[in-house]
């Protein structure tokens, strides 16, 4: 284990010095491709500088309340449609013709009712992480055993009962699923959103780096949003973790 | 309660899908309060159809079936049922699963756990009531399934091949563990299986199903409490020759 986290470190290291040895070898344009220890001054000096904080703050309150919002209502949204046969079969075609929409081709119309800023991203990255949540949830509600609902009928559980104590429980692994699918696409969600949107935030900066052919800061900017990435993944992995700590009781994971 | 009441009294019942297949017709039985009924049939025989139509679980097409007198409506709270899969809930622990019953309709409070820890040690898992479902084997499984259906003490138990997963050795044990519960219970049992020995070793009674029909329905005159001693008597295996035959003779036909 050790040996592994030890070899994939190794194998950073002689990916980066790889990189800046040909930038600096051929003589490389740094518009084109920066060297690693030109990208992490930039990094530094914009941590140190306090330039990169409100960007990141907000790229990352986008993210988490688009993300909040959208697990929210999808999972909302997916136990009323797992309940009601009827009204799932009349919705589902426009549904499903909502999840082919490019959500972030909607981004002009959330401008013209919006206006620009945060409100729009949030609610595009809502609408991306809405779909995971509904589907995992109507197939989790869905995927309980006969046995266990006819259990539950002869103890003379009531609808609410059946749904609270045994559908959403044992659906619980299948939605968390559809949570850790969410957090990496509300990221992207957000940061693209603020290609289009913003005029603040890290996919903004992005974009303002860009007119500025600031290659380098463009890459720095891409290490922070990897790590915050990583950061809210490995959040929502400890959030499962704890949720799910009684269903992995004996099972060997 | 006497001896010679009928607990379920089943008249004329024919059962139909709603495409019109025919899977019962014309059942007529008796079972008397206190005792023990074992149905067998091959499988698709419709012996599974009979047990939900006994616990409320499916209405009858054509008949009538009392429970007590009362017609049967739906799924009766003095009925306790087993199903084939033990189908425990894996994020409560044994003692919570055992529980289910009670705590679905009311606050559990310290005479319930008592009376759990009880049963749970007449069914021989009293060391287990902390553990998960998936840290059991399959015959502990059963057990706390039994226990669970026990909890309420209702006066019948309706089984469904709760022990066809189990292996010879863990599968008697249980026969045994299970005549001894409802002997100081004077519970109400019709226990379906496959297996003709076992319905011999356990039934004051043990009916044949063929295509939706009963079609024989025989006395167990073998002396009661019963040990493993009797399953190698010449009296028990001429009783199952009797049922195997009338089994093969309607097939060939």
């Amino acid at each position: 284990m050790i040996r592994h986290r030890l070899l994939s470190i190794l194998l950073l290291l002689m990916l980066l010095f790889g990189w800046e040895w040909v930038v600096r070898a051929t003589n490389l344009s740094a518009l084109v491709v920066p060297p690693p220890s030109d990208v992490a001054s930039a990094l530094w000096n914009g941590l140190i500088s306090g330039y990169l904080w409100p960007h990141i703050w907000i790229t990352g309150a986008t993210t988490l309340l688009g993300f909040l919002l959208g697990c929210f209502i999808g999972f909302a949204s997916g136990v009323v449609l797992a309940e009601c046969e009827p009204l799932r079969k009349i919705v589902w075609p426009y549904i499903l013709a909502m999840q082919v929409v490019p959500k972030l081709a909607l981004a002009p119309i959330f401008i013209i009712w919006f206006g620009f800023g945060m409100k729009p991203t949030v609610v595009i990255t809502a609408l991306i992480c809405f779909f995971p949540l509904l589907e995992n949830t109507m197939t989790g509600l869905q995927e309980v055993s006969a046995e266990k609902r006819q259990l539950f009928r002869m103890l003379g559980a009531n609808r609410w009962q059946t749904l609270i104590r045994l559908k959403i429980p044992s659906g619980l692994p299948v939605i968390m699923a559809g949570v850790r699918v969410a957090i990496v696409l509300a990221l992207v969600g957000a940061v693209v959103g603020e290609f289009i949107t913003g005029r603040d935030g890290l996919g903004a900066s992005i974009i303002a780096a860009q007119g500025m052919m600031d290659s380098t800061l463009i890459f720095a900017l891409l290490i922070i949003i990897t790590s915050i990435g990583l950061l809210f993944y490995q959040l929502t992995l400890i959030f499962e973790r704890w949720l799910l700590r009684r269903w992995s009781k004996g099972k060997i994971v | 309660m006497s001896i010679n009441r009928d607990f379920f009294t089943i008249d004329q019942v024919g059962y139909s899908f709603s495409g019109g297949d025919k899977i019962l017709s014309g059942i007529d039985w008796h079972i008397p309060s206190g005792s023990f009924h074992c149905l067998v049939g091959r499988s698709g025989c419709g012996k599974t159809t009979l047990l939900k139509l006994a616990a409320g679980l499916l209405l009858p097409s054509e008949g009538q079936i009392h429970i007590e007198a009362a017609p049967v409506a739906g799924p009766s709270q003095k009925i306790g049922f087993v199903f084939q899969n033990p189908a425990l809930l894996d994020w409560l622990s044994v003692m919570d699963n055992v529980l289910l019953p009670i705590s679905l309709h009311r606050k559990v409070n310290e005479t319930d756990r008592q009376s759990a820890h009880e049963l749970l040690h007449l069914v021989g898992i009293a060391d287990l009531a902390d553990r998960f479902p998936a840290q059991l084997s399959g015959g502990q499984q059963s057990r706390t399934a039994l226990a669970r259906a026990l909890i309420t003490s209702p006066p019948a138990l309706l089984m469904d091949e709760p022990f066809a997963a189990l292996d010879a050795i863990t599968r008697e044990e249980l026969q045994d563990d299970l005549l001894d519960l409802v002997a100081s219970r004077d519970t109400t049992v019709l226990f379906v299986t496959h297996d003709i020995a076992e319905a011999v070793y356990l039934g004051d009674r043990v009916a044949m199903m063929d295509k939706g029909r009963i079609s024989l329905n025989i006395e167990i005159d073998i002396q009661r409490p019963r040990s493993a001693a009797c399953r190698y008597g010449k009296q028990f295996s001429d009783i199952c020759q009797t049922i195997r035959s009338a089994m093969s003779r309607q097939v060939v036909k």
